[in-house]
Protein backbone atom coordinates (compact mmCIF):
# COMPACT_ATOMS: atom_id res chain seq x y z
CA UNK A 1 0.00 0.00 0.00
CA UNK A 2 2.43 2.38 1.12
CA UNK A 3 4.56 1.59 -2.43
CA UNK A 4 1.16 3.42 -4.02
CA UNK A 5 1.26 5.99 -2.55
CA UNK A 6 5.09 6.74 -3.69
CA UNK A 7 4.50 5.98 -7.30
CA UNK A 8 1.58 8.30 -6.89
CA UNK A 9 3.72 11.04 -5.55
CA UNK A 10 6.54 10.12 -7.89
CA UNK A 11 4.03 10.60 -10.38
CA UNK A 12 3.17 14.38 -9.68
CA UNK A 13 6.66 15.09 -9.46
CA UNK A 14 7.87 14.17 -12.65
CA UNK A 15 5.26 15.76 -14.43
CA UNK A 16 5.14 18.91 -12.31
CA UNK A 17 9.72 18.71 -13.17
CA UNK A 18 9.07 18.24 -16.67
CA UNK A 19 6.72 20.55 -17.56
CA UNK A 20 7.35 23.73 -14.85
CA UNK A 21 11.09 22.83 -15.00
CA UNK A 22 12.40 21.24 -18.16
CA UNK A 23 10.30 22.09 -20.91
CA UNK A 24 11.40 25.80 -19.63
CA UNK A 25 14.38 25.58 -20.17
CA UNK A 26 14.39 26.39 -23.86
CA UNK A 27 18.15 25.49 -24.04
CA UNK A 28 18.61 24.78 -27.77
CA UNK A 29 16.94 23.35 -30.37
CA UNK A 30 18.76 20.31 -30.55
CA UNK A 31 17.88 19.85 -27.21
CA UNK A 32 15.23 18.78 -25.41
CA UNK A 33 15.76 17.37 -21.71
CA UNK A 34 12.63 14.85 -21.15
CA UNK A 35 12.97 12.93 -17.62
CA UNK A 36 9.50 11.51 -17.60
CA UNK A 37 10.95 8.15 -19.71
CA UNK A 38 12.78 7.85 -16.14
CA UNK A 39 9.68 7.13 -14.60
CA UNK A 40 8.28 4.32 -16.67
CA UNK A 41 11.50 2.84 -16.34
CA UNK A 42 12.13 2.64 -12.41
CA UNK A 43 8.35 1.28 -11.99
CA UNK A 44 8.81 -2.40 -10.43
CA UNK A 45 9.78 -5.25 -12.12
CA UNK A 46 6.36 -7.34 -11.03
CA UNK A 47 4.21 -4.27 -12.97
CA UNK A 48 1.96 -6.00 -15.90
CA UNK A 49 2.45 -4.60 -20.01
CA UNK A 50 -1.24 -3.03 -19.57
CA UNK A 51 -0.61 -1.13 -16.41
CA UNK A 52 2.59 0.28 -17.81
CA UNK A 53 0.60 1.07 -20.77
CA UNK A 54 -1.93 2.80 -19.07
CA UNK A 55 0.15 4.70 -16.79
CA UNK A 56 2.42 5.65 -19.22
CA UNK A 57 -0.01 7.39 -21.30
CA UNK A 58 -1.65 8.97 -19.30
CA UNK A 59 2.02 10.78 -17.66
CA UNK A 60 2.28 11.59 -21.27
CA UNK A 61 -1.59 12.66 -21.55
CA UNK A 62 -0.78 15.29 -18.76
CA UNK A 63 2.78 16.43 -19.81
CA UNK A 64 0.76 16.83 -23.60
CA UNK A 65 -1.91 18.63 -22.50
CA UNK A 66 0.12 21.50 -20.25
CA UNK A 67 2.78 21.96 -23.13
CA UNK A 68 1.27 22.23 -26.07
CA UNK A 69 2.36 19.08 -27.57
CA UNK A 70 -0.82 17.04 -28.49
CA UNK A 71 -0.21 13.96 -27.90
CA UNK A 72 3.31 13.55 -28.55
CA UNK A 73 4.75 12.46 -24.94
CA UNK A 74 1.69 10.02 -24.96
CA UNK A 75 2.85 8.49 -27.83
CA UNK A 76 6.32 8.16 -27.06
CA UNK A 77 5.76 7.20 -23.29
CA UNK A 78 3.52 4.28 -25.05
CA UNK A 79 5.90 3.00 -27.18
CA UNK A 80 8.66 2.98 -24.72
CA UNK A 81 6.83 1.35 -22.11
CA UNK A 82 5.33 -1.17 -24.52
CA UNK A 83 8.95 -2.26 -25.31
CA UNK A 84 10.14 -2.46 -21.56
CA UNK A 85 9.40 -5.93 -20.97
CA UNK A 86 11.10 -7.27 -24.04
CA UNK A 87 14.36 -5.26 -23.24
CA UNK A 88 13.88 -6.29 -20.05
CA UNK A 89 13.46 -9.93 -21.14
CA UNK A 90 16.77 -9.94 -23.33
CA UNK A 91 19.20 -8.73 -21.33
CA UNK A 92 17.94 -10.61 -17.90
CA UNK A 93 20.24 -11.75 -15.70
CA UNK A 94 20.16 -15.54 -15.85
CA UNK A 95 18.52 -16.13 -12.14
CA UNK A 96 15.48 -13.86 -12.95
CA UNK A 97 14.67 -9.97 -11.74
CA UNK A 98 13.81 -9.49 -7.91
CA UNK A 99 10.74 -8.28 -7.86
CA UNK A 100 11.88 -6.11 -4.48
CA UNK A 101 13.89 -4.37 -6.30
CA UNK A 102 13.35 -1.36 -8.38
CA UNK A 103 14.86 -1.24 -11.93
CA UNK A 104 17.25 2.01 -11.10
CA UNK A 105 20.85 2.41 -10.83
CA UNK A 106 21.05 1.95 -7.57
CA UNK A 107 19.80 -1.33 -6.88
CA UNK A 108 20.20 -2.86 -10.47
CA UNK A 109 23.95 -3.86 -11.82
CA UNK A 110 25.16 -0.31 -13.41
CA UNK A 111 26.05 -1.97 -16.73
CA UNK A 112 22.60 -3.87 -16.93
CA UNK A 113 20.49 -0.01 -16.40
CA UNK A 114 22.83 1.97 -18.62
CA UNK A 115 22.09 -0.65 -21.50
CA UNK A 116 18.41 -1.14 -20.97
CA UNK A 117 18.36 2.14 -19.75
CA UNK A 118 20.52 4.01 -23.37
CA UNK A 119 17.98 1.35 -25.75
CA UNK A 120 14.66 2.58 -24.36
CA UNK A 121 15.93 6.25 -24.14
CA UNK A 122 17.08 6.34 -27.55
CA UNK A 123 13.43 4.64 -28.96
CA UNK A 124 11.74 7.11 -27.34
CA UNK A 125 13.68 10.32 -28.03
CA UNK A 126 13.46 8.93 -31.86
CA UNK A 127 9.92 8.53 -32.24
CA UNK A 128 9.55 11.89 -30.05
CA UNK A 129 11.25 14.09 -32.77
CA UNK A 130 10.16 11.68 -35.61
CA UNK A 131 6.70 12.32 -34.80
CA UNK A 132 6.85 15.88 -34.06
CA UNK A 133 9.05 16.37 -37.34
CA UNK A 134 6.67 14.34 -39.30
CA UNK A 135 8.54 14.53 -42.50
CA UNK A 136 11.50 12.83 -43.94
CA UNK A 137 12.90 16.02 -45.54
CA UNK A 138 14.21 16.73 -42.14
CA UNK A 139 15.78 13.45 -41.40
CA UNK A 140 19.10 14.48 -40.41
CA UNK A 141 18.01 17.24 -37.90
CA UNK A 142 15.50 14.16 -36.27
CA UNK A 143 19.02 12.37 -35.94
CA UNK A 144 20.95 15.54 -34.66
CA UNK A 145 18.40 16.07 -32.14
CA UNK A 146 17.78 12.57 -30.77
CA UNK A 147 21.58 11.98 -30.90
CA UNK A 148 21.83 15.80 -28.15
CA UNK A 149 19.07 15.21 -26.51
CA UNK A 150 19.63 11.75 -25.48
CA UNK A 151 23.03 12.82 -23.87
CA UNK A 152 21.97 15.06 -21.95
CA UNK A 153 18.27 13.60 -20.94
CA UNK A 154 20.79 10.60 -20.15
CA UNK A 155 22.99 12.48 -17.87
CA UNK A 156 19.76 14.43 -16.01
CA UNK A 157 18.19 11.05 -15.39
CA UNK A 158 21.46 9.52 -14.24
CA UNK A 159 21.73 12.45 -11.44
CA UNK A 160 18.26 12.81 -10.58
CA UNK A 161 17.83 9.04 -9.19
CA UNK A 162 20.17 9.37 -5.91
CA UNK A 163 18.34 12.44 -5.27
CA UNK A 164 14.29 10.65 -5.51
CA UNK A 165 15.28 6.85 -4.51
CA UNK A 166 17.01 5.38 -1.65
CA UNK A 167 18.45 1.86 -1.44
CA UNK A 168 15.77 -1.35 -0.10
CA UNK A 169 16.63 -2.30 3.46
CA UNK B 1 1.39 18.13 -39.36
CA UNK B 2 -1.76 19.66 -38.33
CA UNK B 3 -2.92 19.58 -34.63
CA UNK B 4 -6.29 18.92 -32.91
CA UNK B 5 -8.61 21.96 -32.30
CA UNK B 6 -9.98 21.13 -29.12
CA UNK B 7 -9.07 23.54 -26.72
CA UNK B 8 -9.66 21.08 -23.92
CA UNK B 9 -6.21 19.47 -23.71
CA UNK B 10 -4.08 22.24 -24.33
CA UNK B 11 -2.69 25.44 -22.16
CA UNK B 12 -5.81 27.27 -23.04
CA UNK B 13 -7.92 24.96 -20.79
CA UNK B 14 -8.82 26.48 -17.43
CA UNK B 15 -6.79 23.99 -15.10
CA UNK B 16 -3.50 24.73 -17.48
CA UNK B 17 -4.15 27.80 -17.81
CA UNK B 18 -4.23 28.60 -14.45
CA UNK B 19 -0.98 26.56 -13.58
CA UNK B 20 0.90 28.38 -15.89
CA UNK B 21 -0.47 32.01 -14.55
CA UNK B 22 0.95 31.20 -11.48
CA UNK B 23 4.57 30.06 -12.57
CA UNK B 24 4.37 32.85 -14.83
CA UNK B 25 3.84 34.91 -11.22
CA UNK B 26 7.28 33.87 -10.49
CA UNK B 27 9.13 33.88 -13.63
CA UNK B 28 7.53 37.03 -14.87
CA UNK B 29 10.14 39.40 -13.74
CA UNK B 30 12.78 37.63 -15.35
CA UNK B 31 12.95 39.54 -18.61
CA UNK B 32 11.73 42.81 -16.90
CA UNK B 33 14.60 45.08 -17.88
CA UNK B 34 14.17 44.10 -21.70
CA UNK B 35 10.45 44.47 -21.83
CA UNK B 36 10.32 47.78 -20.29
CA UNK B 37 13.31 48.52 -22.32
CA UNK B 38 11.24 47.34 -25.54
CA UNK B 39 7.91 49.05 -24.73
CA UNK B 40 9.50 52.28 -23.75
CA UNK B 41 10.97 52.85 -27.26
CA UNK B 42 7.16 51.73 -28.52
CA UNK B 43 6.02 54.72 -26.56
CA UNK B 44 8.66 57.29 -27.75
CA UNK B 45 7.40 56.09 -31.36
CA UNK B 46 4.09 56.55 -30.74
CA UNK B 47 4.29 59.74 -28.79
CA UNK B 48 6.05 60.99 -31.89
CA UNK B 49 3.32 60.71 -33.62
CA UNK B 50 0.08 62.43 -31.50
CA UNK B 51 -0.90 65.43 -32.62
CA UNK B 52 0.13 67.07 -29.10
CA UNK B 53 3.62 66.69 -29.40
CA UNK B 54 4.02 68.11 -33.05
CA UNK B 55 4.72 71.55 -33.95
CA UNK B 56 1.65 72.81 -36.15
CA UNK B 57 3.24 74.37 -39.37
CA UNK B 58 0.35 75.56 -41.04
CA UNK B 59 -2.71 76.57 -38.66
CA UNK B 60 -5.22 77.47 -41.03
CA UNK B 61 -5.49 73.43 -42.65
CA UNK B 62 -5.71 71.65 -39.43
CA UNK B 63 -9.21 69.84 -40.51
CA UNK B 64 -8.97 66.16 -40.06
CA UNK B 65 -12.70 65.03 -40.72
CA UNK B 66 -13.63 61.46 -39.40
CA UNK B 67 -15.11 60.43 -42.61
CA UNK B 68 -11.59 60.12 -43.92
CA UNK B 69 -10.62 57.05 -41.88
CA UNK B 70 -12.39 54.47 -40.14
CA UNK B 71 -10.59 52.12 -37.64
CA UNK B 72 -10.07 49.14 -39.94
CA UNK B 73 -7.90 47.27 -36.89
CA UNK B 74 -8.87 46.60 -33.19
CA UNK B 75 -5.71 45.50 -30.78
CA UNK B 76 -6.06 43.69 -27.54
CA UNK B 77 -3.54 44.26 -25.01
CA UNK B 78 -2.16 40.49 -23.90
CA UNK B 79 0.50 39.24 -21.62
CA UNK B 80 2.67 35.62 -22.90
CA UNK B 81 2.41 33.37 -19.78
CA UNK B 82 3.73 30.10 -21.12
CA UNK B 83 6.43 29.71 -24.67
CA UNK B 84 8.51 27.35 -25.71
CA UNK B 85 11.22 28.46 -28.50
CA UNK B 86 13.15 25.35 -28.98
CA UNK B 87 10.60 22.23 -30.23
CA UNK B 88 10.09 21.98 -33.49
CA UNK B 89 6.65 23.25 -33.55
CA UNK B 90 6.67 26.55 -30.47
CA UNK B 91 3.01 27.05 -29.00
CA UNK B 92 2.55 30.41 -26.82
CA UNK B 93 -0.06 30.76 -24.05
CA UNK B 94 -1.24 34.18 -23.61
CA UNK B 95 -3.75 35.61 -20.88
CA UNK B 96 -6.55 36.51 -23.51
CA UNK B 97 -9.57 34.56 -24.51
CA UNK B 98 -13.06 34.61 -25.82
CA UNK B 99 -14.02 36.99 -22.87
CA UNK B 100 -11.10 39.95 -24.81
CA UNK B 101 -12.70 38.89 -27.89
CA UNK B 102 -10.18 36.72 -29.27
CA UNK B 103 -11.00 34.16 -31.94
CA UNK B 104 -9.19 31.69 -34.12
CA UNK B 105 -7.22 32.77 -36.36
CA UNK B 106 -6.34 36.44 -35.27
CA UNK B 107 -2.91 37.59 -35.63
CA UNK B 108 -0.76 38.35 -32.83
CA UNK B 109 2.33 40.78 -32.84
CA UNK B 110 4.61 42.72 -30.36
CA UNK B 111 6.40 45.93 -30.61
CA UNK B 112 8.97 44.88 -32.61
CA UNK B 113 7.42 42.23 -34.93
CA UNK B 114 5.00 39.82 -35.49
CA UNK B 115 4.55 36.82 -33.07
CA UNK B 116 1.85 34.38 -34.78
CA UNK B 117 -1.50 33.50 -35.32
CA UNK B 118 -4.10 32.33 -32.16
CA UNK B 119 -4.43 28.47 -32.92
CA UNK B 120 -7.74 28.09 -30.40
CA UNK B 121 -8.78 29.95 -27.33
CA UNK B 122 -10.99 28.93 -23.88
CA UNK B 123 -12.88 31.90 -22.48
CA UNK B 124 -9.74 33.38 -20.31
CA UNK B 125 -6.67 31.83 -22.10
CA UNK B 126 -5.84 31.57 -26.51
CA UNK B 127 -3.06 29.08 -27.64
CA UNK B 128 -1.03 31.38 -30.41
CA UNK B 129 1.05 29.17 -32.71
CA UNK B 130 4.09 31.30 -33.03
CA UNK B 131 6.13 31.73 -36.27
CA UNK B 132 8.27 28.99 -34.76
CA UNK B 133 6.50 26.21 -36.42
CA UNK B 134 6.92 24.33 -39.74
CA UNK B 135 3.48 25.74 -41.53
CA UNK B 136 3.10 29.34 -39.96
CA UNK B 137 3.16 30.70 -44.12
CA UNK B 138 2.25 34.16 -42.98
CA UNK B 139 2.78 36.60 -46.73
CA UNK B 140 5.59 38.90 -45.69
CA UNK B 141 7.73 41.21 -48.28
CA UNK B 142 10.58 43.17 -48.36
CA UNK B 143 10.23 46.36 -47.99
CA UNK B 144 12.64 47.91 -51.07
CA UNK B 145 11.36 46.19 -54.31
CA UNK B 146 8.06 44.72 -52.89
CA UNK B 147 9.24 41.08 -53.57
CA UNK B 148 7.08 38.79 -51.88
CA UNK B 149 7.02 35.26 -50.44
CA UNK B 150 5.88 33.23 -47.57
CA UNK B 151 7.36 33.22 -44.20
CA UNK B 152 9.18 29.43 -43.07
CA UNK B 153 11.28 27.70 -39.85
CA UNK B 154 12.94 25.64 -40.30
CA UNK B 155 12.88 24.32 -36.83
CA UNK B 156 16.77 25.28 -35.87
CA UNK B 157 17.70 28.17 -34.76
CA UNK B 158 14.58 30.40 -33.09
CA UNK B 159 16.72 33.61 -34.47
CA UNK B 160 16.40 33.25 -38.32
CA UNK B 161 13.57 32.04 -40.36
CA UNK B 162 13.29 31.82 -43.91
CA UNK B 163 11.11 33.47 -47.13
CA UNK B 164 9.81 30.71 -49.65
CA UNK B 165 9.32 31.85 -53.21
CA UNK B 166 11.43 34.87 -54.55
CA UNK B 167 12.25 34.31 -57.87
CA UNK B 168 15.60 34.96 -58.63
CA UNK B 169 15.15 38.26 -61.30
CA UNK B 170 14.50 39.76 -58.59
CA UNK B 171 17.94 41.43 -57.13
CA UNK B 172 17.96 41.32 -53.00
CA UNK B 173 20.09 42.70 -50.12
CA UNK B 174 21.56 41.92 -47.32
CA UNK B 175 19.93 44.24 -44.68
CA UNK B 176 17.11 45.48 -46.33
CA UNK B 177 13.96 45.45 -43.94
CA UNK B 178 11.18 42.51 -44.39
CA UNK B 179 7.54 43.76 -43.48
CA UNK B 180 3.97 41.78 -43.33
CA UNK B 181 1.93 42.28 -47.00
CA UNK B 182 -1.09 42.14 -45.00
CA UNK B 183 -2.54 40.12 -48.33
CA UNK B 184 -4.81 37.34 -46.00
CA UNK B 185 -6.35 40.24 -43.89
CA UNK B 186 -4.85 38.81 -40.97
CA UNK B 187 -2.11 41.39 -40.07
CA UNK B 188 -2.14 44.61 -41.20
CA UNK B 189 0.26 45.95 -43.83
CA UNK B 190 3.84 47.12 -42.72
CA UNK B 191 4.47 45.06 -39.48
CA UNK B 192 8.20 44.70 -38.98
CA UNK B 193 9.59 40.74 -39.25
CA UNK B 194 12.75 41.18 -39.35
CA UNK B 195 15.77 41.54 -41.98
CA UNK B 196 17.44 40.20 -44.53
CA UNK B 197 20.42 37.75 -43.33
CA UNK B 198 21.62 36.01 -46.26
CA UNK B 199 20.93 35.19 -50.36
CA UNK B 200 21.73 31.78 -51.75
CA UNK B 201 20.45 30.66 -54.69
CA UNK B 202 18.11 27.64 -54.62
CA UNK B 203 19.79 24.45 -56.70
CA UNK B 204 17.97 23.28 -59.82
CA UNK B 205 14.99 26.40 -58.87
CA UNK B 206 14.94 30.10 -60.42
CA UNK B 207 14.57 30.94 -56.82
CA UNK B 208 16.20 32.70 -53.92
CA UNK B 209 16.78 31.24 -50.47
CA UNK B 210 16.37 34.16 -48.70
CA UNK B 211 17.62 33.51 -44.74
CA UNK B 212 15.95 36.40 -42.82
CA UNK B 213 16.62 37.29 -38.81
CA UNK B 214 13.56 37.97 -36.93
CA UNK B 215 13.33 41.42 -35.43
CA UNK B 216 11.29 39.86 -32.18
CA UNK B 217 13.89 38.20 -29.79
CA UNK B 218 10.76 35.66 -29.05
CA UNK B 219 12.86 33.81 -26.14
CA UNK B 220 12.09 36.58 -23.81
CA UNK B 221 9.09 38.13 -25.11
CA UNK B 222 5.76 38.92 -22.62
CA UNK B 223 3.74 41.99 -23.33
CA UNK B 224 2.01 41.12 -27.15
CA UNK B 225 -1.23 42.50 -29.01
CA UNK B 226 -3.99 40.71 -31.00
CA UNK B 227 -5.15 42.59 -33.71
CA UNK B 228 -8.48 41.78 -34.99
CA UNK B 229 -9.29 43.27 -38.73
CA UNK B 230 -12.99 44.80 -38.85
CA UNK B 231 -13.30 44.08 -42.23
CA UNK B 232 -11.78 40.32 -42.77
CA UNK B 233 -15.25 38.50 -43.79
CA UNK B 234 -15.69 40.87 -46.58
CA UNK B 235 -12.17 40.65 -47.69
CA UNK B 236 -12.50 36.97 -47.52
CA UNK B 237 -16.05 36.99 -49.30
CA UNK B 238 -14.72 38.91 -51.77
CA UNK B 239 -11.70 36.82 -52.44
CA UNK B 240 -13.89 33.28 -52.43
CA UNK B 241 -15.83 34.98 -55.22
Amino acid sequence: MNKLYVLFFRFLLFAVLQVFVFNQLNISSYVHIMIAPLYIMILPFDFSIFRLLIISFFLGAIIDVLSNTFGLHASALVLMAYLRPTVFNWLAPRDGYDPLKTPSIIEMPKKWFLLVFGILLSVHHLWFFAIESFSLSEILLILQKTFFSCLLSFLVCIILQPLFLNKAK
Amino acid sequence: MSVPKSSVFTSASYVSGTLYEIKHSIVKHFHLTDNNKNLQKENIRLRKQTPSFLYKKNRNSMSASDTLYAQQYEYIAATIINSTTTNRNNFFTIDAGEMQGVKRGLGVFSSNGIVGIVHNCSKHFSVVKSVLTSDINIDVMIVENGAFGLLKWDGKNPRYGSISGITNDIKIKTGSKVITRGGSGIFPKGLSVGTVHSITPLEGKPLHFVKLEFAEKYGALQNVYVVKNQFLTELNNLQLQ
